[in-house]
């Protein structure tokens, strides 16, 4: 039977974006080896674009397309963004570092693109078919930019790992969504939903479990975490940082639609369960990271703990603070993808990303010292910036929802990771440079620089249209 | 019922086999059998093998297979696209259409970049 044509204008920045990478592919076939910047620009251009098709779905009446599998609301139109903008961003940060690398530079803005569009799918899916069909095109997009380098030992390594941790992690999911149907007959989330309640508990928490796997896997959930400090090492840093936002984001948005829509009235206290894995999500990457020397698996294990930090949000969401949760991935998005854009920038000009080699950076480029100095703040929680604000509307949901424990941990667990940031800090000011010289920046760079610091001030000293536009978005469509 | 059901698929089981075992067993009673050196050979009328089987191969043949995957696949989804053709016209003509020529967009990419050169 024909679609509605109302569902093709629902889902018309999916189509947007199908075609922009398509699109694309054509372009690259036509533009000269040695001037593949022109593939990038013109799909920065366009997913730039693409964020007006997805604009214009704000404010819409949330609901159900496409025979009830995908979901339209402001949740995950929320999502939408954050995906799109961020890998506006990481293909700014990564033009020069790809340029003339390998012949294939123009097929990374192309998989970038229709990660983009994965990402997009994964925010709106509403049907196990859909969630498990998202994370997999999302997933294969991964390896292969993962293993971008593939010439380079250490890139080989983060490919094959990234790929062989990411099949095992499906199939144990799909497994689990295997049962989850076996147990109410439906592939539809709000079918489930009403299906599960008389569902018996065992094999519940047993399907639980399972689907957590897969998407634990897609978010660096301890205990399946291992994969992520040798892929970000391994993969180009542009790519590192993409996976530690955009994809993470997305998850969580998987995640936290299964489990407040199918699981909602499940006979499984999935609260507890989510809380004991961000405590122990949390304390496992903060201690880990301490010992790092190196800056990119210093922050993949940073990264691991802030999944923790969100999970917390998962846990909480209910209430007067439900948005927490949205802050603190819009506050971490800017954040992290800050921070790795400045290891981009040195890790091209000085050739390492020894944390070492950071020394004297405030001499030599004081710019961009101080915008690390910033995110390490920001990741850190520590006023006036956007972390500062994302940390105190979870611990106050965690508060509200009777998790009091969970945020002193997570207070304990931000003083000992100001140690291990602060370290960056004190290299890039307090230890003598080991070479003079000004660290130069490409344009492309300083663009995406200066839009992720200036949403870290902007959304650490003025939250409340932050605020505004999260809480409008927190609203998940449930029946 | 059911049993009865059932009891037909049973027969024409026993009678399938029956009819493929059938001719094995006549074969094998009644023709005559020499012992030839050459009918212990891989190909009996072939090239004559050389080397082990554990070679280099060329890894073309993955992207060549790759490539055929591809249109395997969409074969699969010709086969009840032609079914509800009828049914739905001109609707399911554009929409075989897009999906067809986005593949196609496929294997033009896969063939400007040289994927489908041997040499």
């Amino acid at each position: 039977m024909p679609l509605p044509i109302e569902d093709l204008w629902a889902v018309s920045p999916e189509i947007w974006l199908a075609g922009l990478g398509l699109l694309l592919l054509v372009l690259d076939l036509f533009v000269p080896s040695g001037r593949k910047a022109i593939v990038g620009w013109a799909a920065a251009a366009g997913l730039t674009l693409g964020l007006v098709p997805i604009l214009g779905l704000v404010g819409v009446t949330p609901r159900t397309v496409f025979f009830g599998t995908y979901v339209v609301d402001g949740f995950a139109i929320f999502f939408k963004i954050v995906a799109v903008a961020s890998t506006v961003l990481v293909i700014l940060s990564a033009m020069d570092v790809l340029r003339g690398q390998t012949q294939f530079e123009g097929e990374m803005y192309i998989l970038l693109t229709f990660t983009a569009l994965g990402l997009s799918l994964m925010a709106g899916s509403a049907d196990l078919i859909m969630v498990v069909l998202s994370i997999e095109f999302v997933s294969l997009c991964s390896y292969v930019m993962a293993g971008y380098f593939k010439a380079d030992r250490r890139g080989n390594e983060a490919g094959l790992k990234y790929f062989l941790f990411g099949a095992g992690a499906s199939a144990v999911m799909i497994y689990g969504f295997s049962i989850l149907y076996g147990l109410t007959g439906q592939t539809s989330l709000y079918a489930i939903a009403s299906a599960l309640s008389g569902a018996p508990r065992p094999a519940v928490v047993v399907a639980l479990v399972m689907a957590l796997a897969g998407i634990g896997f897609k978010v660096s959930m301890v205990p399946f975490h291992q994969w992520t400090p040798d892929v970000y090492e391994g993969a180009p840093t542009p790519v590192a940082a993409f996976l530690s936002v955009a994809s993470k984001a997305a998850g969580f948005a998987v995640l936290l639609r299964l489990l407040a829509v199918a699981f909602a009235s499940a006979p499984v206290d999935w609260i507890t369960l989510i809380a004991g894995l961000s405590a122990v999500t949390m304390t496992v990457g903060n201690l880990l990271a301490l010992p790092q020397r190196n800056i990119k698996r210093m922050l993949a294990y940073s990264s691991i703990s802030h999944a923790g930090f969100l999970l917390m949000g998962v846990a909480a969401y209910a209430g007067e603070f439900a948005q927490g949760l949205l802050y603190y991935i819009l506050a971490y998005a800017f954040t992290n993808l800050g921070a790795f854009f400045v290891a981009v920038t040195v890790g091209q000009r000085l050739g390492t990303d020894d944390i070492p080699a950071y020394a004297g950076l405030g001499e030599r480029a004081p710019a961009l010292a101080w915008l690390m100095a910033l995110f390490m703040l920001s990741l850190t929680g520590i006023p006036p910036t956007a972390g500062f604000v994302g940390k105190f509307y979870i611990f106050g949901a965690a508060v509200q929802n009777g998790l009091i424990w969970l945020a002193a941990i997570g207070v304990v667990n931000s003083v000992i990771a100001l140690y291990y940031y602060v370290g960056v800090i004190r290299a890039m000011f307090l230890m003598p440079p080991a070479s003079a010289g000004p660290v130069g920046q490409p344009a492309a760079l300083q663009l995406a620089l200066g839009i992720t610091g200036l949403g870290t001030l902007a959304a650490g000293l003025f939250p409340q249209p932050f605020v505004t536009l999260v809480s409008a978005a927190s609203l998940l469509l449930r029946f | 019922m059911l049993l009865v059901d059932w009891l037909y698929v049973g027969v024409f089981l026993v009678v399938g086999l029956a009819m493929a075992a059938l001719p094995l067993a006549v074969v094998w009673a009644l023709a005559p059998r020499l012992a030839q050196p050459q009918k212990r050979t891989t190909y009996e009328s072939g090239v004559v093998p050389f080397g082990q089987a554990w070679a280099q191969f060329n890894v073309r043949y993955y992207l060549f297979s790759l490539v055929f995957v591809i249109f395997d696949v969409e074969v699969i989804y010709l086969y009840p696209w032609s079914i509800v053709f009828r049914q739905y016209g001109r609707y399911a003509f554009f929409v075989m259409l897009i999906f067809v020529g986005i593949l196609l967009l496929g294997l033009i990419h896969a063939w400007r970049k040289g994927a489908l050169e041997w040499t």
